[in-house]
């Protein structure tokens, strides 16, 4: 199975450029030189602070080197030195579009070793702010994807329902975007009593307005899918290869959800389904996008049924010391596998704490895709992968 | 008195004046328009601060742009970089000397119209060019060199989608084809030439940059292409150009297709003031342009290339063979 | 498909994997813990015992390298997913002040950024990696591996220029 080719990959060019890249080269024929470009880290389009260095040859790209480090602030350092309830508001600034997610990954791997029971109402509301989270997540990207192709109105759509989640986090959280709301031990407070019905309507409201604002305005346009199917097209084994998780591997046909395979908080209590899909290529992702929206929206529909009563906090003592030893948190972020990996030596701070990005691991795919590719389509790619600059530079 | 103003030299330098009087402010309420229609789209207000519903905006834009620095990058070919801006906005006013506003009311009733507005409107992806080239920075000459590629191509659907009205009209003035539209919106030249028709606004479209064929703008992935370094009024007169230009070519859409100044029906005739008329149908075409601008995506390069060379050239030519015959035949 | 997810019962395949992998590595210690089988290893035992995890167990998905500066000496972690329920963690520990360990790239594509990140990060050298260049830090002018117990933080010397 592991060939020397499997190593390097075979790369799945689109059609023209490929045949480029492997004529005679013509460039040596007559003395033609590629021309070498910065892309980033400040463009208008690229998904943070990201600078890739290109070689183009004509209009295709031949060469790709991903440059970060522009937003590094070293949170695995400053998590070292604080004690285990202060790194939580840090995790918010990893992947600043699903901070509930980075919370929830943190608190299970301090939880972890700390042996504690979650009253399950707080798993249920950890639950219910995470698929949230999800939405306000998946629309953006979804939007980016359209405003890289060039059309700018989608973005606005998605940012008013990015909106309206925040709206509602903001009166159960007190913020908009950096919550430090899932702690350990449960969460930082009950939900308002007027909340679940708030949800529940907007709720109601996305799912009747979904199918005009995101599916009938950008799935059936010629120009969509002229720029987006067969663009960026990666196998299912070259995805498991690269480490791929979350939509990207999803789009490519395997069949993996950290919700299902490796479940976690009240996940096991709600029913919903993998969305998977043939095409491996940037239009599959849009759709596989699509597809778990909805999916959220029934988690959702499903914990606001049945939320259990009770407390929403563990009695966790005043201070937080794990015995030594080490935890293990894993959650499905609307970008992958975000995991977290605490190691304790018995004080009040970790002794270390890493950090596996979703963005950051999705990211290795540029260098190998991107080759063969016309320059247009470095943008389309990214939306495929969807990083978040916060997440990759940690 | 009067009649001094319409001796010759006069009557061409101050028609001249006027026009280019209302490009400019055409430019600015096309900026306006632009604007508003995005915002209806997007669920939005769009501007509505500056004046009575944000409709001195425009000005208070201009205002800004005349104050702000004329950054040039210091490796730039200065001539080339400050000369590339005019070079693109005067073929967009030159060619409404040739448009007829009302009966008799042309500037220059050149008999070889049609020829003007090519030859004048391919002047534009010069200045692209000046502008790429000047600018040194790879994005503007990548832009620069998308720019002129695609307005070479598509000068040719354009021409021959012009082919058939010169065929039924046997004149390349638009004079005459907007006389020979007469009498009712029947005999306008969109219902014989209706894939004509088609064709000439996809392909102006094309040839004003706008989306979905705005590849030498590519603001995400060029950024801005052959503008991206320009600032202040020379970006300004970048983008009045822009707009002046949709309005060229929804103007010459309008004459050769629409029936220029005729009105819809017979009775509606206003005489003098049948360039409401004209107006009116140039306001349509760029309306429709501006709601393509805001929900499509946009074509890539190989793309563009394939619909201009594969699609649109083959249905110009089968029409026109198609008009021949039937010219043939009643 | 290509791609054969596994199947079955997992307490049954976490078994197989615990044998499977001790007939190809020389495994010092082994765990069976909830879902998780934890072996450790010899530091250069471990692109053997990865290989084994990959090629006969078919265990696909790396999660993620940690490295732990123990002071003295470094803890590898690397973390296996079988995208099925199960997961394997291979550890390992490298001796000494500027520790070497040959690369999982060859086995894991998916490593190349992770080992690069350690690099970064602890001065860990991975031998046989393809790039080995530091992702975050400046390439040129920073000699110090951040996350090293002994580069020190201080806040006090942060705010002293700002005061």
């Amino acid at each position: 199975m592991l060939s020397e080719e499997h190593v390097k990959g075979e790369t799945a060019l689109s059609g023209r450029a490929s045949a480029r890249l492997t004529a005679p080269d013509v460039r040596t024929e007559f003395g033609l030189e590629t021309l070498d470009m910065n892309m980033g880290p400040q463009h208008p389009a690229m998904h943070g602070l990201l600078r890739l260095v290109l070689e183009l040859d004509g209009e295709t790209v031949v060469r790709c080197d991903p440059i970060m480090g522009y937003l590094h602030r070293c949170q695995e350092k400053i998590a070292e030195n604080r004690m285990y309830p202060a790194v939580i508001p840090l995790t918010d600034r990893l992947d600043y579009f699903a901070n509930m997610h980075m919370e929830h990954g943190y608190v299970l791997a301090v939880e972890d070793m700390l042996d504690v029971e979650i009253p399950p109402r707080a798993e249920a509301i950890r639950v219910l702010m995470c698929e949230l989270m999800r939405i306000a997540s998946h629309t953006p990207s979804i939007g980016f994807l359209m405003l890289e192709l060039g059309a700018f109105t989608p973005i606005l759509y998605s940012f008013r329902e990015r909106e309206r989640i925040q709206t509602i986090f903001e009166a159960v959280t007190g913020a908009r975007m950096m919550f430090h709301y899932i702690r350990l031990g449960g969460v930082k407070a009950d939900l308002p009593p007027d909340i679940p019905e708030k949800i529940w309507e907007y709720i109601e409201d996305l799912e009747s307005n979904f199918q005009r604002d995101f599916v009938d305005l950008i799935e059936g346009n010629e120009i969509f899918i002229a720029r987006t199917r067969g663009v960026g097209r990666i196998t299912p084994e070259k995805a498991l290869e690269m480490g791929l998780t979350g939509p990207p591997l999803r789009c490519t046909g395997v069949d993996m959800d950290l919700r299902r395979d490796y479940p976690y908080s009240w996940y096991p209590n709600v029913d919903f389904d993998v969305i998977t899909d043939e095409g491996g290529d940037v239009e599959a992702s849009y759709r596989v996008r699509i597809k778990e929206i909805l999916q959220s929206i029934r988690i959702i529909k499903q914990v606001l049924e049945n939320l259990p009563e009770g407390e929403v906090m563990a009695d966790m003592g005043r201070r937080i010391r794990p015995a030594e030893g080490e935890g293990f948190g894993r959650v499905e972020s609307p970008r992958g596998e975000f995991a977290v990996h605490v190691v304790s030596d018995g004080s009040d701070t970790p002794y270390r704490v890493h950090y596996r990005d979703p963005s950051f691991v999705n990211m290795q795919l540029l260098q190998e895709i991107i080759p063969g590719h016309y320059l247009p389509d470095i943008m389309p790619i990214m939306g495929l992968i969807d990083p978040v600059s916060g997440g990759w530079d940690k | 008195m009067l009649e001094i103003l319409n001796q010759e030299p006069i009557r061409f330098i101050l028609a001249f004046g006027a026009t280019i009087f209302l490009v400019l402010n055409l430019a600015a309420i096309l900026t306006m328009a632009e604007r508003k229609v995005a915002g209806y789209i997007q669920m939005r207000y769009g501007p509505n601060r500056v004046g009575p519903r944000g409709l001195l905006q425009p000005a208070a834009d201009v205002f800004k742009l005349f104050t702000k620095e004329n950054l040039a990058p210091t490796k730039a070919d200065l001539w080339t970089f400050l000369i590339a801006p005019i070079a693109m906005f005067l073929p967009a006013a030159l060619v409404w000397i040739v448009i007829p506003f009302a009966p008799g009311a042309v500037i220059a009733d050149l008999n070889v119209a049609i020829v003007f507005f090519l030859a004048i409107t391919s002047i534009s992806s010069l200045g692209i060019i000046m502008a790429g080239y000047g600018s040194r920075s790879n994005f503007s000459l990548l832009g620069a060199l998308r720019g002129a590629a695609q307005i070479v191509s598509y000068e040719v659907p354009m021409i021959l989608s012009l082919l058939g009205v010169i065929m039924l009209t046997g004149s390349l003035s638009l004079v005459d084809m907007v006389s020979n539209q007469a009498g009712g919106f029947w005999n306008w030249h969109f219902i014989s030439q209706f894939p004509m028709f088609l064709v000439f606004y996809i392909a102006g479209l094309a040839e004003v940059q706008r989306v979905p064929f705005d590849l030498a703008e590519g603001e995400s992935e060029i950024v801005g292409g052959f503008q991206i370094e320009y600032s202040g009024m020379t970006w300004g007169l970048i983008q009045a150009a822009e707009f002046a230009a949709m309005g060229v070519i929804s103007a010459v859409a309008a004459t050769v297709f629409l029936g220029g100044w005729q009105p819809p029906l017979p009775f509606l005739d206003l005489g003098q003031f049948n360039f409401i008329w004209l107006g009116l149908k140039v306001s349509l075409i760029i309306f429709t342009f501006q709601l393509i601008r805001w929900s499509l995506p946009r074509f890539r390069m190989d793309q563009l290339m394939d619909l201009g060379w594969k699609i649109l050239v083959p249905i110009c030519v089968a029409w026109i063979f198609v008009t021949a015959a039937a010219m043939l035949v009643f | 498909m290509a791609i054969r997810l596994p199947e079955g019962d997992l307490e049954t395949r976490l078994e197989r994997y615990q044998e499977g992998l001790r007939a190809h590595g020389n495994i010092e210690e082994y765990e069976t813990k909830g879902n998780t089988v934890q072996v450790t290893t010899a530091p250069g035992e471990v692109p053997a015992v990865l290989a084994a995890a990959r090629e006969e167990l078919n265990i696909l998905h790396l999660s993620f390298i940690t490295v732990v500066d123990r002071q003295g000496s470094f803890e590898l972690t690397y973390e296996l997913l079988d995208l099925r329920g199960g997961r394997v963690r291979v550890k390992t520990t490298v001796e000494g002040e500027e520790p070497v360990i040959s690369t999982a790239t060859h086995v894991y594509p998916t490593a190349n950024w992770h080992e690069r990140e350690a690099y970064d990060m602890f001065g860990m050298a991975f031998a046989g990696h393809p790039d080995l260049r530091r992702p975050y830090m400046w390439q040129d002018h920073f000699d110090h591996h951040p996350l090293l117990k002994s580069f020190e933080i201080s806040t006090k010397r942060t705010f002293e220029g700002l005061r």
